[in-house]
């Protein structure tokens, strides 16, 4: 949801997760199957709060969901890690790192039970960047991303990916990624703010914001479960819609200055021509996965591609798990196209409801 | 009011999933008084073009940022001139176009382009403007 990359309805999604997360319980126990993403929500306008409480809830229903199929808590939570955007307001974002700690922690504590510290964890991983970015004096963008970053290390981030300055022209250039990377390693190597855990633990300010994060996001987490939680709220496009009217305010705030973003609204000034060196996407690289594909398809042991969607096919209409099916058919170079053609045969697609 | 509204429609050609944009859009447009349509993501250049025939819409906006708004665009508007209602309906293209791509969107006819960072207050004038440019010539 919010990045649109869906393919099926939430249910078969929510079973390919699951089954992802059995998989690798058993056959890849150090891998993280699975990152539940906030980062979506918030770029697409979700405040710090919807933000942190769509996200948990997406968690619950994927906790229940492993809960439900037999898995056992203490030993499938530890897989499971956050990923968020952190944007420009830097207390609120701290705040929203050190809310989500607690909620999670004490969600899988009392409501999962819980018992390994481990299985209690709020791990996660940012990107800063996204929507705050802005055309409009882009080098500003810079300063940007190494302020969400420090709030991110300071609200106890574990990974951290910084965008480029560039990128609300296009794609990346070298120079600008390799930029963006530097931010990170000057504040990761030079600064010592990496050293210390939760260095804002105690501030009044920091504190208060902390809790009131916590009592907000907790209040939409237990309406969402009144509804019947995330499926029927995604189903209905219920938050979908409440995303979109917070960006719609959010634009309405900068349009009328309430909301300062500068060099758009604040110490703008005519923008010059702008001479940017962008990234050239390389038009032949289509082609070259073309005529790639088609040799992987001509030269594949074809009755055993058939097979194995076949399989695949027969596994997705009963309720086994899928990574097996699917692992088999990737090991015969079915590609992905076929292999999610067969998934959407059976499963169908999801049709977002895109009432405004 | 009601049916000399302008219709506008919203869409969101191509694979990219991005549409933050388009949902502001498509709210300003409302509040300024026009009839809008929203298509959703991914669909074809040929479900935009039949939707927008269908739905007799006066103009419509691609949002595109997925760096494939040239080659988007050019199916869009040859669907357009095939059912013959390129003079009818104003196309607008915006999202994350480069400036070096402005002006070849413009010579296949489309009606503005609004790259990222284009005010609102720009985007519903223009609409507007393009639309009333359309029915006078009609008329």
């Amino acid at each position: 949801m919010s990045r649109g990359t869906w393919i099926f309805p939430p249910e078969p999604s929510l079973r390919l997760i699951v089954d992802t997360i059995e998989y690798c319980l058993k056959h890849a126990p150090r891998f993280n199957p699975i990152s539940v993403a906030g980062a979506h929500f918030h770029d697409a306008g979700a405040t710090v709060v919807q933000d942190l409480a769509y996200t948990l809830a997406d968690g619950i229903t994927y906790v229940q969901c492993c809960i439900d199929r037999g898995l056992k808590v203490d030993e499938f939570a530890p897989l499971i890690s956050f990923f968020f955007y952190t944007h420009n307001d830097f207390f609120e974002e701290v705040a929203k790192y050190r809310a989500g700690r607690r909620l999670w922690a004490r969600l899988m504590k009392e409501r999962f039970g819980a018992r390994d510290p481990r299985a209690q964890m709020f791990r996660f991983g940012v990107v800063c960047g996204g929507s705050t970015l802005t055309a409009q004096q882009p080098q500003n963008n810079i300063v940007r991303v190494a302020y969400q970053a420090l709030a991110s290390v300071l609200g106890g981030v574990q990974s951290m990916f910084t965008a480029a300055w560039d990128e609300p022209f296009a794609i990346p250039t070298e120079q600008s990624a390799e930029l963006a990377l530097r931010t990170q390693q000057v504040l990761a190597y030079e600064t010592g703010v990496a050293s210390v855990a939760d260095p804002l633990g105690g501030s009044y300010y920091v504190e208060a914001l902390t809790d009131r994060v916590e009592r907000e996001a907790r209040a939409i987490i237990d309406r969402i479960e009144k509804l019947g939680g995330m499926v029927p709220c995604i189903q209905s496009g219920l938050i979908q819609k409440e995303i979109a009217a917070e960006a719609y305010r959010y634009q309405k705030r900068v349009e009328s200055g309430e909301q300062i973003v500068i060099g758009v609204n604040r110490f703008a000034r005519p923008e010059p021509e702008r001479r940017l060196e962008l990234y050239q996407a390389d038009t032949a690289a289509a082609d070259r996965q073309r005529e790639s594909l088609a040799r992987v398809r001509a030269t594949r042991d074809s009755q055993r591609v058939t097979t194995a969607l076949a399989a695949l096919r027969e596994a997705a209409r009963g309720n086994e798990n899928l990574m097996p099916p699917i692992s088999e058919a990737v090991k015969a170079y079915a590609s992905v196209g076929e292999i999610c053609g067969v998934l959407r045969r059976e499963f169908g697609t999801f049709k977002e409801p895109v009432g405004l | 009011m009601g049916s000399n509204a302008i219709r506008v429609m919203v869409a969101k050609p191509g694979l990219d999933g991005h549409d933050r944009g388009a949902k502001v859009i498509a709210y300003a447009l409302r509040d300024a008084g026009m009839e809008v349509v929203y298509t959703g993501l991914r669909h074809s250049p040929e479900e935009i073009v039949n939707a927008a025939v269908q739905e007799d819409v006066d103009a419509v906006g691609l949002s595109i940022l997925s760096g494939a708004h040239l080659p988007l665009t050019e199916k869009v508007m040859a669907g357009l001139a095939a059912a013959g209602q390129d003079k009818e309906i104003a196309v607008f293209v915006g999202g994350t176009i480069p400036e070096r791509d402005v002006a070849a969107l413009k010579k296949m006819g489309v009606a503005g382009v609004f790259p990222t960072g284009t005010p609102l207050n720009e985007i519903v004038p223009a609409i507007k403007d393009a639309v009333a440019a359309r029915r006078g010539a009609g008329a």
